[in-house]
């Protein structure tokens, strides 16, 4: 390398750095959004309440003290604390915000308006901008005041009326998967108005995205199967072969038999090849009226095996199967670890090893840049990049305790 | 008015849920998607030839192939066009690469080595269409020692780690009741997509995404995962319990039989289960739904004193609430519960969710008139965008639809030519010549 230039070009291009997001969002949804943002290239900026994101304070934590959701959540973004009921803090946000192309927000609608960055005042001064809201239920339609999450989410959609067992309550998803999901939906809706920006002379506007209705996306197909059965889809008795995992000698194990030669081949490896030969197998609806003719046998079979031993097996002869694996199994995985599918901070050689890119770019990798800031980590940073602001100002910001 | 995204064109051969999920998306968003399908091999969300025609549509006098008429199918494919063509046949192989130039997107979820025999891999295409985005979704990704072990959502929800995560707190894994994990890789799928069309607005350059549905879905328990990174905690299953806060579950209203197994009976009518999701995320929620119940003996339990108590006594606090919810009406409660300022929801079955106003009200959920099954409910994209609104929904496409005008329109096939090939298996609609059910 010659020059400055061959170096930059040589340093791997990323899809979102010519993007600078102001990140408001105090929801995990929200956080998700912009943490997908930052992996792919946008400068992304939390703004914090003092004291810190209420991300901050839930369970689990680490032996630090540091909560993991929030480790997790705010990791490749730059902090801020800054108390927006003090006219200079509000100041401060609407000078950050002028000079961002994206905000992501996740308050209660009216939220904005009330420190000066709503959408009126998006529409007057900054109509290059593109504002994403999260929230519970969306910015109208009836719902929007009201308090929600992912359980909400999940009741709402439907999804949790087919998730879980019949003779139990429904289920939502665990953990906060429904989150992460909205966060995704997120993330591609404000993706897609910078692809209309580009089009359309930077032209920004607003992104609506409620997670009800991103919870959605996985109850679609059973919406309709309601409709045209004219019967509710309802939960499932319990797991057996055709819907989920079953017990095997060291855990569960998945083995989902949807095609002929699964069916085929599956039987072969568990010995049993009198049902392996019978054609009527072949049609999945025989499989679902015939269950109790085979099941018991079959899971008699499995309950022998171990499950490790068992995918081998039925992946050479390239079957559909999943052993049900933990965090500890996951992280010692032997595919994930040649995918590259961990990945400690690159600002943080020494730390946590977290969960790598959701898809493989060739020309703009994901990357993980930097561990999660601590609350107002990079104030002084942020105010002179994002605002302008001189160190002057920048001290007498913090002299009046507008930095929290 | 076409979308944010009219201009942008796919030719596709997404099939089943995710990757058909991530190019409807692209079609809702106002892009023209051309989904490709084999007549010798249908799409598996499509059912088979010789499968039945659903229930409540049997009365139905247009709903004459199954094919046509399936839900899983009809779900995760509105707004597109539909060619079928035989991949297999050389002729098929050259029709697909005829189109190549005219695209802008090429997503495929075929198992990995699937595009690279039929010589239509990222290489070849781009040798066709230097700047195209092409998109692969499959099970693990396209390389690694598992990369050619095939997987569904029922399969890779477990080696994600999901099911490990989902189930009652006293019960085993589960899986989730529709496949959770390909409406995260569909998701992603279309994230993925857009991502890559703004790089190519910047740059004039296309790229390649390999998309493996286990990672993408394993980052969705990322916060377990760096719990047992820091901890060494393997987290158990929490049922409808948080983290954090409690209460938080779903719990039976009025009427509700709670052993009883509702669901797939002809002539249901919707509404017949009865539970009510709550949950309290502050004190001020905690202290709303304890006068809400009317049960001042919560608020001055020492056992529910604080958050921390209420997650200690956790157990107590749900049969406590599980008792008041069963005396109320669900809708009532929930009423009380979100007057109240407590995070409150009834669990809405298909039937309510299609009738619901809110999402009717915000266009989420449509409408959508289907040649054969007819009008239905339907949800549409998880996000609007106020300056790009959206066309209304159209029906997903009959087996075959557009294939006469897709190969009229950009490969200048007359309609000789077409019948010919109809004649040959290559394209057409339903089941190919020769076929026996």
């Amino acid at each position: 390398m010659t020059n400055g230039d061959a170096v930059t070009d040589d340093a791997a291009a990323r899809a979102l750095d010519d993007v600078r997001v102001i990140d408001l969002s105090t929801s995990v949804a929200g956080t998700w959004c912009t943490r997908l943002l930052a992996d792919f290239g946008a400068d992304v900026i939390a703004v914090e309440p003092p004291g810190g994101s209420l991300l901050r304070s839930l369970a689990p934590f680490a032996d630090d003290g540091t909560s993991v959701i929030a480790s997790y959540v705010l990791a490749n973004k730059r902090s801020i604390m800054l108390d927006v009921g003090h006219p200079q803090g509000r100041r401060a946000l609407s000078a950050m915000v002028r000079e961002s192309q994206i905000v992501v927000e996740s308050g209660t609608p009216g939220t904005l308006d009330s420190w000066g960055i709503g959408l009126d005042q998006r529409d007057a001064r900054w109509p290059k901008q593109i504002l994403v809201s999260v929230t519970p239920h969306g910015q109208d339609g009836g719902r929007e005041h009201l308090p929600g999450n992912d359980l909400t989410a999940y009741a709402y959609s439907g999804w949790a009326s087919v998730n879980g067992l019949a003779d139990r309550e429904p289920l939502k998803g665990s953990g906060y998967t429904g989150s992460y999901l909205a966060g995704v939906a997120a993330y591609a809706g404000a993706v897609t108005a910078l692809c209309y920006a580009d089009q359309h002379e930077g032209e920004g506007q607003h992104v609506d995205v409620a997670e009800s209705e991103a919870a959605g996306i996985v109850f679609a197909p059973a919406l309709l199967a309601t409709l045209y059965a004219g019967a509710v889809a309802g939960r499932k008795p319990g797991m057996d072969l055709m819907t989920g995992p079953v017990p095997v000698r060291d855990g569960h194990f998945a083995l989902t038999l949807s095609r002929a030669h699964f069916w085929r081949d599956a039987m072969t490896v568990l010995g049993l090849d009198e049902l392996s030969a019978d054609r009527r197998f072949d049609s999945g609806w025989y499989h679902r009226e015939h269950r109790d003719e085979f099941m018991p046998l079959v899971q008699e079979r499995m309950a022998q095996r171990d499950k490790m031993e068992l995918f081998d097996a039925l992946g050479t002869m390239r079957v559909v199967a999943g052993p049900v694996l933990d965090t500890a199994e996951l992280s010692e995985n032997e595919h994930l670890r040649a995918r590259a599918a961990f990945v400690r901070p690159s600002e943080d050689p020494e730390g946590l090893e977290y969960p790598g890119a959701p898809f493989v770019m060739s020309e703009t990798p994901w990357a993980l840049d930097r561990r999660a800031p601590r609350a107002g980590e990079n104030a002084v940073r942020v105010l002179r990049d994002a605002a302008d602001y001189t160190d002057d100002w920048i001290g007498g910001l913090a002299e009046q305790g507008v930095l929290g | 008015m076409g979308g944010p995204l009219e201009g942008i064109r796919a030719i596709v051969l997404t099939q089943a849920w995710a990757g058909s999920l991530s190019t409807e998306l692209l079609a809702l968003m106002g892009a023209e998607v051309v989904q490709i399908e084999a007549r010798r091999r249908l799409d598996s969300w499509r059912g088979s030839y010789d499968g039945p025609v659903p229930a409540g549509l049997r009365t139905v006098p247009t709903a004459v192939h199954a094919w046509n008429c399936s839900p899983n199918f009809n779900a995760v494919n509105l707004s597109k066009q539909e060619l079928t063509l035989d991949l297999q046949s050389e002729e098929g192989i050259e029709l697909f690469r005829g189109l190549i130039p005219y695209a802008d997107i090429m997503v495929e979820n075929f198992s990995p080595r699937v595009v690279g025999n039929l010589g239509i891999d990222y290489e070849a295409l781009t040798a066709i269409k230097s700047d195209l985005i092409m998109c692969s979704l499959s099970a693990y990704g396209a390389d690694g020692p598992w990369r050619n072990i095939p997987g569904i959502g029922g399969t890779i929800e477990p080696t994600s780690g999901q099911s490990g995560l989902l189930g009652y707190v006293d019960g085993p894994p589960l899986n989730s009741g529709r496949m959770f994990p390909d409406g995260v890789a569909g998701t992603y799928g279309f994230a993925a997509l857009v991502t890559a069309l703004h790089y190519r607005n910047r740059t004039g350059c296309g790229q390649y995404i390999d998309l493996s549905m286990q990672e993408s879905n394993y980052g969705l328990i990322g916060d377990a995962v760096l719990e047992q990174a820091a901890t060494g905690n393997v987290r158990p299953r929490m049922g409808n319990r948080h983290l954090t806060f409690a209460p938080h579950g779903i719990y039976p209203a009025l009427g509700q039989v709670v052993g009883q197994v509702v669901g797939q009976v002809p002539g249901h009518a919707g509404g017949e289960e009865h539970w009510v999701a709550l949950a309290a995320e502050s004190a001020q929620q905690w202290a709303a739904l304890c006068a809400v119940a009317e049960r001042p003996q919560w608020a001055s339990d020492t056992r529910f004193a604080t958050n921390e108590a209420r997650k200690l006594h956790e157990d107590e606090l749900d049969a406590e609430i599980a008792a008041w919810t069963a005396e109320q009406e669900r809708d009532e409660a929930v009423a009380a519960l979100q007057a109240a300022g407590v995070v409150a929801a009834p669990v809405l079955d298909g039937f309510e969710v299609a009738a619901d106003p809110t999402f009717r009200a915000r266009g989420y959920v449509q409408d959508v008139d289907h040649p054969e099954a007819g009008v239905h409910a339907q949800f549409t994209a998880p996000f609007r965008l106020s300056g790009t609104p959206l066309e209304p929904a159209r029906a997903a496409p009959l087996m075959g639809e557009h294939s006469e005008e897709v190969l009229s329109r950009f490969l200048d096939i007359d309609h000789d030519d077409y019948e010919r090939l109809v004649e040959s298996g290559v394209t057409g609609k339903g089941p190919p010549p020769g076929y026996e059910g």
